[in-house]
């Protein structure tokens, strides 16, 4: 049986199970930390990710003790991993003209409204009525310029 | 001559499943990644997706433990300790449901906020239009009954235009449809019309608003009178002001503060909120985390088979248990490139 080639690789599974749990809170760290540039935080995490990939596949899956199969069967899996995201990433990742669609267009001005809203009532806890009739009367003639400007 | 790859059939099989399993993810992962860098600034941040870390991060934690305890299995079954690899096994069992169990926790979280895909409005608009729709929906739920349990009786019990004033005649002391209603039966049913009809009528309110798209504050009533007259005040070249999100907003917040109708409203109508992106992001969610889901069930299954042996658990088991513990190592690595992808870079 094939196994017996393994017999003698004796993998410490503890010890690879800890350095896991180690690459896991490290992760959750990197996101606590939250870095300025959240560019950082998603490579750090993702370079994390990878390290605990090749643990699991190292040890737990025996990758690291079986023969150059192990490349042949990777190939064409890891090149269309890779190739897929490249290949749409011109069309629908990278955007590199001003997006017209209505939704952006209309957002901002809107959102902002609905937010200080929002926000206000959460605090007022439906008492205030006068204040909120006043912000109101603030708010039409915003509304009524921009309606006038489109 | 040696021939072929030194490992048994079944594993090779494995294998080569596993190599399409990683083409099926990749598409989805990949997919995510290219659309969430589309979206960048603009992409739904844990407030919108009520994406909760820590239920990932233990999810995380739960998967690795298992991974390790399926290894573990294995390494008992190669050194023929049949009962070691049974409880190994019987750990993993328990931590793939424990993982499922969190998982349908962070999906009954998405539901009660309706964040599913197309259901997320993701204009100020499209959230009023929305609020509309499901205020709609509660009042028909409401005014059925009186035609379900002939209270009112019409000919089309959908127009609401006709059963509403049907209905105020029985309210203001007009007799019920059917004769088995008692008069006790007929005033409770009177008290219940009340304040079924002011909810129709607020509804009705909100609606026509919408669709002449003026704000609340500036026509005060649904009427076609107070529309013209609010009209007649405005100035040459003038609009009236638009229906906001933050007026409907308000609105339903008092229709879900009355006593009557209150309750019927808080359950029919969710918050509204609008996501720019949300159901872009609940449709990648739904699609990784479902498939995800999905292929843990068939993990159990898979372990569940070998358990399904008991103490006839043996060395012609090895290849399955091996094979289980591949299958569910790859489960764990997706959910491995899972958890940064959706929890973290959000």
């Amino acid at each position: 049986m094939s196994h017996d080639d393994h017999e003698s690789h004796h993998v410490n599974y503890l010890a690879v199970f800890f350095a896991l749990c180690v690459f896991t809170a490290l992760s959750v760290v990197f996101d606590v930390l939250s870095f300025d540039n959240h560019a950082v935080t998603i490579v750090l995490v993702m370079a994390v990710a990878v390290a605990k990939a090749l643990c699991v596949m190292m040890f737990f899956m025996h990758l690291k003790f079986e023969g150059n199969w192990k490349y042949i069967l990777l190939a064409p899996t890891t090149i269309l991993a890779i190739g897929l995201p490249m290949a749409l990433m011109p069309d629908i990742g990278a955007v590199y003209y001003t997006s017209k669609s209505p939704q952006k267009g209309a957002w901002a001005a809107e959102m902002a409204e609905y937010r200080a809203h929002h926000a206000e009532h959460a605090e007022e806890q439906h008492t205030e009525t006068h204040e909120s009739d006043a912000e109101h009367d603030d708010e039409k003639p915003e509304a009524a310029a921009d309606n006038a400007g489109h | 001559m040696k021939m072929g790859i030194p490992i048994p059939n079944p594993k090779l099989g494995m294998w080569l499943f596993l190599g399409t399993e990683i083409m099926f993810f990749t598409a989805f992962i990949g997919t995510y990644i290219v659309v969430r860098i589309s979206g960048g600034a603009d992409w739904p941040g844990p407030a919108d997706t009520h994406i909760d870390i820590t239920a990932g991060a233990v999810n995380t934690f739960v998967l690795i433990v298992s991974s390790f305890s399926v290894v573990m299995a294995h390494a008992a079954m190669t050194d023929k300790r049949y009962a070691d690899a049974r409880s190994w096994l019987w750990r993993t069992m328990i931590l793939a449901i424990v993982f499922l169990c969190i998982k349908g926790y962070e999906y009954q979280g998405k539901f009660a906020h309706d964040i599913l895909p197309g259901h997320i409005p993701e204009t100020p608009v499209q959230a009023i239009a929305k609020v509309d729709r499901e205020l709609e929906d509660v009042v028909r739920n409401r005014l059925a009954y009186y035609t379900d349990y002939e209270v009112v009786s019409v000919e089309q019990p959908d127009d609401l235009a006709v059963l509403v004033p049907q209905l105020q005649v029985f309210q203001q002391g007009g007799d019920a449809a059917s004769e088995s209603i008692g008069a006790d039966e007929a005033a409770e049913y009177r008290e219940r019309a009340a304040s079924d009809i002011a909810l129709y009528q607020k509804w009705k309110n909100l609606n026509e608003h919408k669709i002449a798209n003026v704000s609340l504050a500036a026509v005060q009533s649904a009427e076609i009178s107070s529309y013209r007259e609010a009209r007649s005040a405005l100035k040459e070249g003038e609009k009236l002001p638009e229906l906001t999100l933050g007026e409907v907003s308000t609105y339903l917040e008092e229709l879900k503060a009355d006593e009557t109708y209150g309750d019927a409203v808080t359950a029919g109508v969710f918050e509204p909120h609008p996501v720019l992106y949300g159901n872009l992001f609940a449709s990648c969610y739904f699609l990784m985390t479902g498939f995800h889901a999905i292929h843990v069930l068939v993990g159990m299954i898979l372990f569940g088979m070998a358990l399904q042996q008991g103490a006839r658990l043996n060395e012609k088991w090895l290849d399955w248990v091996e094979n289980s513990g591949l299958y569910w190592h790859f489960v764990d690595l997706v959910w491995i490139f899972l958890f940064p992808l959706l929890y973290i870079a959000s």
